[in-house]
């Protein structure tokens, strides 16, 4: 009797902390998609939502120049990093002596904990005096932020890379090397195919890091409002610019709802990689 | 002709623990060999030296000779890869890969740069047919083969097997998971690659090592206990212990 009693308080208390959960998740896209309402309401606002002008106080909301600089250092950030991260992935999983695997898998484990300000830090040292040196001009620009980042997510991507890497069954392995392919042709016709699937998720996780980064991308990409004019030019992006500007515009002004724009925006960009993500998922 | 496969003195280990002790044993070209034994005595991976494939797991070594008709196939000169297109192998669990029915069995003639279409078709309908699946799958070469029977996948394993020619077939428990009618299936097949290829076949299934072999040896504890026409050992074995496994009375 007292048995099931706690049983059917166990049961409550899951959907009362799932049910939380959810009103939470609910209640910041209402937050945000009110506090967003007046700009998204107001006459010919996508386009002038999409102009390359952000003056909030002057009433100019164009927020293209984030949208850009978020597109631009993110795309960047992932092709370099990727060709390093299958490289390791590969490394970790197969190359290894197999007793050394387990403690590297552990090492780029925890360097995904490494916190992001750190990765900012060494990016202030070392990314933006090179690129002033070769590039010329400040230093902080969109190639910093995306070297940076590059760095920051290569762990993370090894990481998930060799997981997926891990998952394949050995008995496809095993059948390949017995009808006498090399281990190089093992994994290029069956590891990777075969762990195709997780390889895309753990890029769009990737690629969701990557838009959602703020702090090691803010501390090198030169925070400028204006349009970039190319990978050396400073910039910023969406989420460089929440930061910057949020304690500066108070609730109620337009400034704050053009913020809530780009909120809406980002939370927006992450729905769109979960639904791609589940058109990947393992087994479909 | 199909060659004879022997080992010599054949030892096999993981890490400090001897899982084969000196196993000399021949299987003559062109028979049916089956193997038996209690669970953990040592047959999958006495399969595994015959190709090499347990050098692939980590901390194994091997000593001794292992003999594919006159070629020492441990001796530093062998092309592996070659070594294991002409000893074939298929394995307890159907393990096709998840591609199409065509890709798995033209698996092993793209690794060998066989890229023509028509003959990589050609290859593929000999192979099946030879595997007893062509009926089967004939105008469905394009399916995933995870959508066949778990008895057809293994015939596909063999076809696939089957696709680079070899010489050698060495078959691990191929009926351990499946039904009685696709097992029949395979032992008839395995019937008929008979005296093309030799064939080693590991075997839980007593009265499946009587049907379809021409001799058996019984392995214990990583030692080859006996071996002998298949008749004669199930019904006069010369060691008390095989006597005791086959009578079902085995307790290691
Ligand atoms: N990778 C490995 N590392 C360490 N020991 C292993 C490994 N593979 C097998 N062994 C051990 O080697 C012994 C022989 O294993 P093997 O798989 O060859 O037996 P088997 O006769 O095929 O058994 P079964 O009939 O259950 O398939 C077992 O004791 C097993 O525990
Ligand atoms: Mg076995």
């Amino acid at each position: 009797m007292r048995e099931r009693w706690r049983e059917m308080m166990m049961t409550r208390l899951t959907w009362a902390l799932s049910g939380a959960f959810v009103i939470m998740g609910l209640g910041l896209m209402a937050s945000v998609l009110v506090g967003s309402w007046p700009i998204l309401m107001a006459p010919h606002s996508l386009g002038r939502l999409l102009s390359p002008l952000w003056d909030p106080l002057q009433g100019q909301w164009g927020i293209l120049p984030f949208i850009v600089g978020s597109s631009v250092v993110t795309l960047l950030a992932l092709c370099l990093a990727v060709p390093f991260a299958l490289a390791s992935a590969i490394s970790v999983s197969r190359m290894l002596p197999p007793v050394v695997r387990p403690h590297a898998t552990r090492v780029l484990a925890a360097l995904t904990a490494i916190p992001s300000v750190v990765f900012g830090w060494w990016g202030l040292q070392m990314v933006v005096p090179v690129v002033r040196n070769l590039g010329g001009g400040s230093g902080f620009s969109l190639l910093a932020a995306a070297i940076v980042l590059a760095v920051m997510l290569w762990p993370t991507l090894s990481f998930l890379f060799a997981e997926a890497l891990q998952s394949v069954s050995p008995s496809y392995v095993d059948a390949s090397l017995a009808l006498g392919a090399t281990p190089d042709q093992t994994l290029v016709r069956i590891l990777i195919p075969c762990a195709m699937p997780q390889l895309i998720n753990a890029f769009l996780v990737a690629v969701a890091r990557g838009l959602g980064e703020t702090m090691a991308v803010q501390m090198v990409i030169g925070g400028q409002v204006a349009m970039p004019q190319g990978l050396l030019s400073p910039g910023a992006t969406l989420t460089t610019q929440l930061l910057t500007d949020a304690a500066l515009y108070p609730p109620g002004t337009r400034g704050h709802a053009a913020l809530d724009v780009m909120a809406l925006a980002l939370v927006a960009a992450m729905a769109i990689l979960v639904r791609i993500s589940a058109r990947w998922r393992v087994g479909t | 002709m199909a060659p004879n496969i022997r080992t010599e003195s054949l030892t096999v280990s993981y890490r400090r623990t001897v899982v084969l002790r000196q196993i000399s044993l021949e299987a003559v070209g062109g028979e049916v060999l089956a193997l038996i034994g209690p669970s953990g005595c040592g047959k999958s991976t006495f399969l595994r030296a015959l190709n090499r494939l347990v050098e692939e797991t980590p901390g194994a070594h091997v000593t001794g000779r292992v003999f594919l008709g006159e070629m020492n196939i441990y001796s530093s000169a062998v092309d592996v890869t070659e070594l294991r297109r002409r000893v074939g192998m298929v394995f307890q669990a159907p393990n096709p890969f998840p591609f199409s029915i065509f890709d798995n069995v033209a698996y092993g003639p793209r690794l060998r740069g066989v890229s023509d279409a028509a003959e990589l078709r050609r290859i593929v309908e000999r192979s099946l047919q030879e595997a007893a699946l062509w009926d089967e799958v004939r105008g469905k070469l394009r399916r995933p083969a995870l959508t066949l029977s778990g008895g057809q996948q293994q015939r596909l394993c063999i076809a696939r097997a089957l696709a680079v020619r070899p010489e050698v077939l060495l078959l691990d428990e191929p009926t351990a998971a499946l039904d009685p009618v696709s097992t029949e299936k395979i032992e008839e097949l395995v019937s008929n690659l008979r005296g093309r290829y030799t064939i080693v076949m590991v075997t839980h299934n007593l009265r499946q090592a009587a049907r379809v072999s021409d001799r058996t040896a019984f392995f214990d504890d990583g030692s080859l206990v006996e071996v002998g026409l298949t008749r004669q050992i199930f019904t006069a074995p010369r060691d008390p212990r095989t006597e005791q496994y086959l009578t079902g009375r085995y307790f290691p």
